[in-house]
């Protein structure tokens, strides 16, 4: 989609300059160097520093081209193509350039090629074979960083939790210092020392272990950085590639999966280069993430709940039970006693065929697939489903002149939006500001970081509006009709609310309000509060009085693989009407009943009105922020059927627990956050004795004898769905609003949000070993002021506490945090901290104390 | 601390008005802003507040005929002029005072002895390409500089002569004294302004050239100590005067460090276009050979000059005349040797220097010149093979022209030239596994 809308621009006031690469005539635009132009017309330049995301530097030399009137050999990375030019890429003085190079290169590189993990994908083993000699004309002994290693080879030192280093064999690029720096904003790597003993290393005292990381050895032009994911397991030429995508970001994240076909093995993630989604750099989520495939603590076979305990059994027992279970309760209760809850992770197929086993078999619109959200809408319309259904381009930040984050911690939510607006910074340097209730290390590229008071979300939005209005930026009619509808009606008031500097609120009004192609994107704070409909009715409001979405985009991100695909497929209990049109049409007929989101079934269940319960890839108990209130639901129901690649804290108190396979084990596809469509491949087949969600759902519908539950029929009825267009007219007028607030009760005053560890994402991630490498249990992450404060440091066991619960965790301190706020990661089953939450708060807010030792 | 002064020709210099930069050298005061106002100083910068134009600086410059003294002899008046004049971005100047190259001691005087002319110097050049922050950037290790240099900085605002609104012009000049960590390298603009910018001192490819984005991605000038020193004195003499000294090309004074076996090492400012065996020889200058050893060769400008051979150098000292016995000006370092010193033991010397110093960016730089220092040195210690010094050669030319800055071709000219010149000596070395010189010596 971005692509063709990138075509469509004209592309008339770029100058070109045309000239000659041996021998042909190439126009390109100015500005264009000699290598990409070549490399455009198919002539492959080899290179080692240079990386089409990073600045080029010239370190390398390799690239080298004779052009005709220069007396020296230039590098080509560097060299902008002029008017006239002639260049030979291949000529004699080239070749012997190149080969100088290599040379020089190789005087203290080890040639251990044999023990090298980079063996066989090495650019410095393929440019020795095309360029170098034979034989070495250096006849000294080679440079070793330690003494040991003038016997062996080895050099391996652990620099980050999943990268190892081996100085002798870095020809020094310089690739990872500057994708770290520049790339992901991190410090945490850097070179020491200089000439010819110059290393790479961790910073002293400290280790790699940002959220990007892996890339930093994708990247690596040799064996010098390797990860233990990796090492010492394969050699890379036995193995086969296969493309898919990420099922832990929303954005779908491009990437191969290289697996071994007779170990039905995967043993590594790297990138694959999609230029509208991911440009070539993957989260370590995405690299790491697949581990979870290979672990063994998979479910091996289906379970049946028999006197208490939950026995193995085969899938025709276990499938003939459901059929019974479910039978009987049909009978014995009536009416609609069935609910459903499903991942938004799971394919197309799986989520649509779930809908239509709720709907068709059970005649239910108990139906949810947000397992993790407390107090959702109901109606599909609400202002939080408007500014949802919203559509977001990610390659359209890239030309944003202003670009705002409201209420999303970005690394932690969507680390490829993260790096793309890196990239912008570093780039075209738009205007970035970052809006959220506690300071977040993602603002590191925003122009003003704006932390306002927790709960005060809409008065911050609103301040934003007001300042407009003082500042006179703003249509005034529109303002006239905005102080309105909307309490308090004067900067001042606002800002008392919220917190936030009038000053700078005054530069982003303006800023906002003179940006001509704004992206105004907004995350999982909004999403996840009690209060959401009544801060995207500020942020409508908003957009109504800027004119943002006329002059952008604006939109609440979808957070997991396959949200957006879960919303067009009906997966909501009430969706949109064109989508309940088509659904009707396929499933002959459309159910009557109430529609139920995950909190109204678990009230339902409470007051025993359902009975019984599939969840298919959802772990509400571990991820629902107030697990009292699902603990207390599914111990009512009488029948729980669970499906899930591992145990979780659901599938124990379920009477029936499905071994279900990973997306790497079956073709699916996915609708990412831009409403693409984009296909996982299957990598592997299941190792397990496991299947995919579909074919559970078909497998339980024929028994009940449904029929038009196979692949094909699947299919054909969801691409009715897919085609609807789900986008949701903005409302005509501003919409009344006034500041909540909520009191605080006793002594319970620090307010407290769930995240998403970096190197987590969800429940399911915790059985990625690399991942855990990073990060392995819960902690409460708090500012250095308030640890100061209460007297804490790193590591110190706290407990913390809110009303209904408490709960030990370690302190871990940021330092990109600077308010008085707690985070706690959500993604580890042995720290229960949802239970810290209660649904009903729209701000949690604990106490915390110091275990005494 | 200790502190021991450097030859230098100020009484000569006193007594000639041309010779400007070592007018008052010698006094002590002349540290001291009350003296150096009393002597006319900052009385340049005033005038260039209150009556010139940017444009008419510039031009005033250009017409001086003042070329970069820090080794490359760029025209200074043209390199101001490529600031462009419609850029939204801020300026900067930068006073290059990371005197490192091997042989050079003359910034090191004007800083230690009168720091204010440099400061009025940096303060004309901000003006004339609309800079308001200016640094100079100088090396680690001078701690006496560096104290002298902060000391005159903040006289200079205690007196109005920095600061906002300067003599109620309305111009506003901020200065930074930016010491380094004492590497070689930052002595390259380039790598100079990465050290500012925190970054590893290693240099970018141009270009961008720093006028057009230098520091901080904003244009950029980066000059030499005496460079902006002369500025004043064209002020206020007049481009007329300082064109009228030197030869036709090469205009103006220009500082000398003598050193090596010459009876009287040291500091000597003299119009360009001496004559070098007057240097040498002459009693006010070198006061001729140490013990009337004779002579076995000269390096003219700098460790990384090519060298002269003892017939080469009735020569003057201008950057044209240099360039036609393939040397070069450089900054000014003159390096004598007699002929009791054995040429490998001077390029093992420079070698070690150069590979030392590699910043490590580029291949060729970084791993060639550790290469030739093991090569030479197994030459020097008896050691070395038939076909060495081809592979010398072979490599030297794999490094000469193919670097990011000239550190590489610093590093193998005077190889280069040293195998020209006394390739005799090499072959003997070689042949004979000992040195020619000390013939008499035995190796191991």
């Amino acid at each position: 989609m971005s692509e063709a809308v990138k075509k469509e621009q004209p592309n008339v006031s770029v100058p070109t300059v045309t000239f000659t690469i041996d021998g042909q005539s190439v126009t390109v635009p100015k500005g264009t160097t000699v290598l990409q132009a070549a490399r455009d017309i198919g002539i492959h330049i080899p290179t080692f520093c240079w990386h089409p995301q990073l600045k080029s530097v010239g370190a390398c030399r390799m690239c080298y081209v004779e052009v005709e009137k220069m007396p020296k050999l230039m590098v080509s990375c560097m060299l902008d193509a002029m008017e006239g030019m002639v260049v030979y890429t291949n000529s004699d003085q080239v070749r012997q350039g190149r080969k100088a190079v290599i040379e020089f290169i190789l005087i203290n590189h080890p040639l251990d090629c044999p023990t090298c993990d980079k063996g066989g994908e090495c650019d410095l083993q393929n440019l020795t074979f095309a360029h170098g000699f034979d034989d070495s004309r250096y006849d000294f002994k080679k440079y070793r960083f330690k003494e040991d290693d003038m016997t062996t080879t080895f050099d391996d030192k652990k620099i980050g939790p999943e990268i190892m280093l081996n100085r002798n064999r870095c020809i020094l690029c310089y690739k990872c210092v500057r994708a770290n720096k520049n790339a992901f904003g991190e410090y945490d790597l850097g070179a020491f020392e200089r000439g010819n003993i110059t290393q790479i290393d961790a910073v002293p005292g400290g280790e790699v272990n940002n959220p990007f990381s892996g890339n930093l050895v994708e990247i690596c032009p040799v064996g010098a950085l390797t990860n233990s994911d990796w090492r010492y397991k394969i050699r890379v030429w036995l193995t086969q590639t296969t493309p898919s995508i990420c099922n832990f970001t929303s954005s779908g994240t491009n990437c191969t999966f290289y697996k071994e076909d007779h170990q039905n093995k995967i043993f590594r993630v790297t990138s694959r280069e999609n230029e509208s989604i991911d440009n070539g750099w993957i989260p370590d989520i995405t690299r790491y993430g697949y581990q979870i495939i290979n672990s063994p603590d998979r479910l091996q076979t289906p379970l049946i709940r028999k006197d208490g305990k939950q026995v193995k059994a085969t899938w025709d027992e276990a499938i003939d039970y459901i059929a019974k279970k479910y039978t009987e309760i049909k009978e014995s209760v009536g009416g609609v006693c069935i609910g459903g809850l499903i991942s938004p992770s799971l394919d197309n197929r799986s989520l649509y065929s779930f809908s239509k086993m709720i709907r068709t078999v059970c005649k239910s619109n108990n139906i949810d697939f947000r397992g993790d959200y407390r107090m959702l809408p109901s109606s599909p319309d609400s202002p939080f489903g408007v500014l949802r259904s919203q559509p977001f381009s990610i390659s359209a930040i890239d030309d944003s002149d202003v670009i705002v984050s409201f209420g999303s911690d970005l690394i932690h939510e969507h680390p490829n939006e993260y790096l793309r607006i890196r990239k912008a910074y570093n780039n075209t340097n738009p205007k970035i500001y970052s809006i959220m209730p506690y300071a977040v290390k993602s603002a590191d590229v925003a122009n003003i970081e704006y932390v306002y008071n927790p709960g005060t979300d809409e008065s911050a939005v609103n301040a934003i509006c007001l300042a407009a209005i003082e500042e006179n930026v703003v249509d005034s009619a529109l303002a006239n009709d905005y102080l309105k509808k909307v309490l308090p009606s004067t900067l001042k008031d606002a800002v008392a609310l919220c917190g936030l500097d009038e000053k700078d609120l005054r530069v982003l009004a303006r800023s906002i309000a003179d940006g001509k192609n704004i992206t105004f994107l907004i995350g999982e704070i909004v999403t996840r509060s009690k209060s959401r409909d009544a801060i995207s009715a500020a942020l409508l409001n908003m957009n109504k009085l800027f004119g943002i979405s006329s002059k952008g985009q604006i939109s609440i991100l979808a957070r997991y693989a396959n949200s957006k695909g879960a919303e067009k497929l009906g997966l909501l209990p009430d969706p949109i009407a064109p989508i309940k049109e088509i659904l009707k049409k396929n499933f002959n007929g459309y159910p009557e009943s109430e529609p139920r989101n995950t909190d109204e079934m678990m009230a339902h269940i409470r007051k025993e009105e359902i009975k019984g319960l599939f969840v298919f890839g959802s772990n509400p108990m571990m991820l629902y922020p107030d697990k009292e209130f699902i603990k207390e639901s599914l111990d009512k129901l009488d029948f729980l059927v669970a499906c899930d690649l591992f145990e979780t804290e659901t599938t124990e108190s379920a009477d029936v627990v499905l071994p279900l396979s990973g997306w790497a084990e079956y073709e699916g596809d996915y609708i990412n956050l831009e409403s693409i469509c984009q296909t996982a491949k299957q990598a592997v087949k299941p190792n397990t004795d496991s299947k995919p969600a579909f074919e559970i759902i078909r497998l339980i519908a024929e028994k009940l004898e449904k029929s038009n539950f196979d692949s094909e029929s699947l299919d054909k009825e969801l691409a009715d769905c897919l085609a609807v267009n789900t986008v949701i007219q903005f409302p005509d007028d501003f919409i009344e609003m006034k500041p909540q607030t909520e009191e605080i009760i006793d002594e319970y005053t620090l307010p407290i949000f769930i995240i998403d560890d970096a190197h987590h994402s969800g429940y399911l991630t915790e059985k990625s070993p690399s991942l855990n490498n990073f990060s392995a249990e819960a902690y409460l992450m708090m500012s250095e002021e308030l640890a100061a404060k209460n007297n804490m440091k790193n590591g110190d066991s706290i407990r913390v506490e809110s009303i209904v619960s408490k709960v030990i965790l370690p302190v871990k301190i940021s330092q990109s945090l600077d308010s008085d706020v707690l985070l706690v990661p959500r993604n580890f089953q042995s720290s229960p901290v949802t239970s810290l939450f209660m649904r009903k708060r729209r701000v949690d807010r604990v106490k915390i104390s110091k275990v005494d030792a | 601390m200790h502190y021991s002064p450097v030859i230098t020709n100020a009484d000569i210099a006193a007594k000639d008005e041309n010779l400007h930069l070592f007018q008052y050298v010698e006094d002590p005061k002349q540290c001291e802003i009350d003296t150096f106002v009393s002597r006319g100083g900052y009385k340049a910068w005033k005038k260039v507040l209150d009556s010139i134009s940017r444009e008419d600086l510039i031009e005033t410059i250009k017409k001086s005929g003042l070329r970069g003294r820090g080794g490359a002899g760029f025209p200074t008046g043209l390199k101001w002029s490529f600031v462009p004049k419609d850029s939204p971005k801020a300026r900067y100047l930068c006073c290059n005072a990371d005197e490192s190259e091997p042989g050079t001691c003359k910034d090191r005087v004007i800083m230690e002895r009168d720091p204010h002319s440099i400061i009025e110097g940096m303060a004309i050049g901000s003006y004339a390409i609309g800079c308001h922050l200016m640094f100079i950037y100088i090396r680690g290790e001078f701690t006496h500089c560096i104290e002298k240099m902060e000391k005159a900085m903040e006289e200079a605002y205690a007196k109005g002569h920095l600061g906002k609104n300067i003599y109620g012009s309305g111009y506003d000049l901020d200065m930074i004294v930016h010491t380094g960590g004492g590497a070689y390298i930052c002595g390259e603009e380039t790598a100079l302004l990465n050290s500012i910018e925190g970054e590893r001192g290693q240099s970018r490819m141009r270009p961008p050239f720093p006028a057009i984005e230098g520091l901080y991605a904003c244009p950029t000038i980066v000059n030499n100590v005496e460079s902006l020193a002369a500025v004043p004195h064209i002020i206020n003499r007049g481009a007329e005067w300082y064109a009228s000294l030197g030869t036709e090309k090469s205009k103006g004074t220009k500082l000398f460090s003598l050193s090596g076996h010459v009876n009287r090492p040291g500091n000597f400012e003299v119009p360009l276009g001496f004559n070098l065996k007057d240097m040498i020889y002459s009693p006010d200058y070198g006061g001729g050979m140490l013990g009337d050893v004779p002579l076995k060769g000269v390096i003219p400008g700098g460790a990384s000059t090519p060298m002269l051979l003892p017939d080469m150098i009735d020569v003057a000292l201008d950057y044209e005349s240099l360039q036609e016995k393939d040397s070069m000006l450089g900054s000014g370092a003159i390096i004598v040797f007699n002929e009791n010193t054995c040429i490998v033991w001077v390029i093992k010397k420079l070698i070690h220097f150069f590979r030392h110093e590699s910043c490590g960016k580029c291949t060729p730089c970084r791993e060639g010149t550790g290469w030739l220092e093991q090569m030479i040195n197994r030459i020097e210690a008896g050691q070395g093979q038939t076909g060495d010094l081809e592979k010398i050669e072979e490599v030297c030319g794999n490094i000469l022209g193919r670097t990011i800055c000239p550190l590489g071709d610093a590093a193998v000219m005077p190889i280069q030239s040293a195998l020209r010149l006394y390739r005799d000596e090499w072959q003997y070395h070689i042949d004979h596994k000992k040195c020619m010189v000390k013939s008499n010596f035995e190796f191991k």
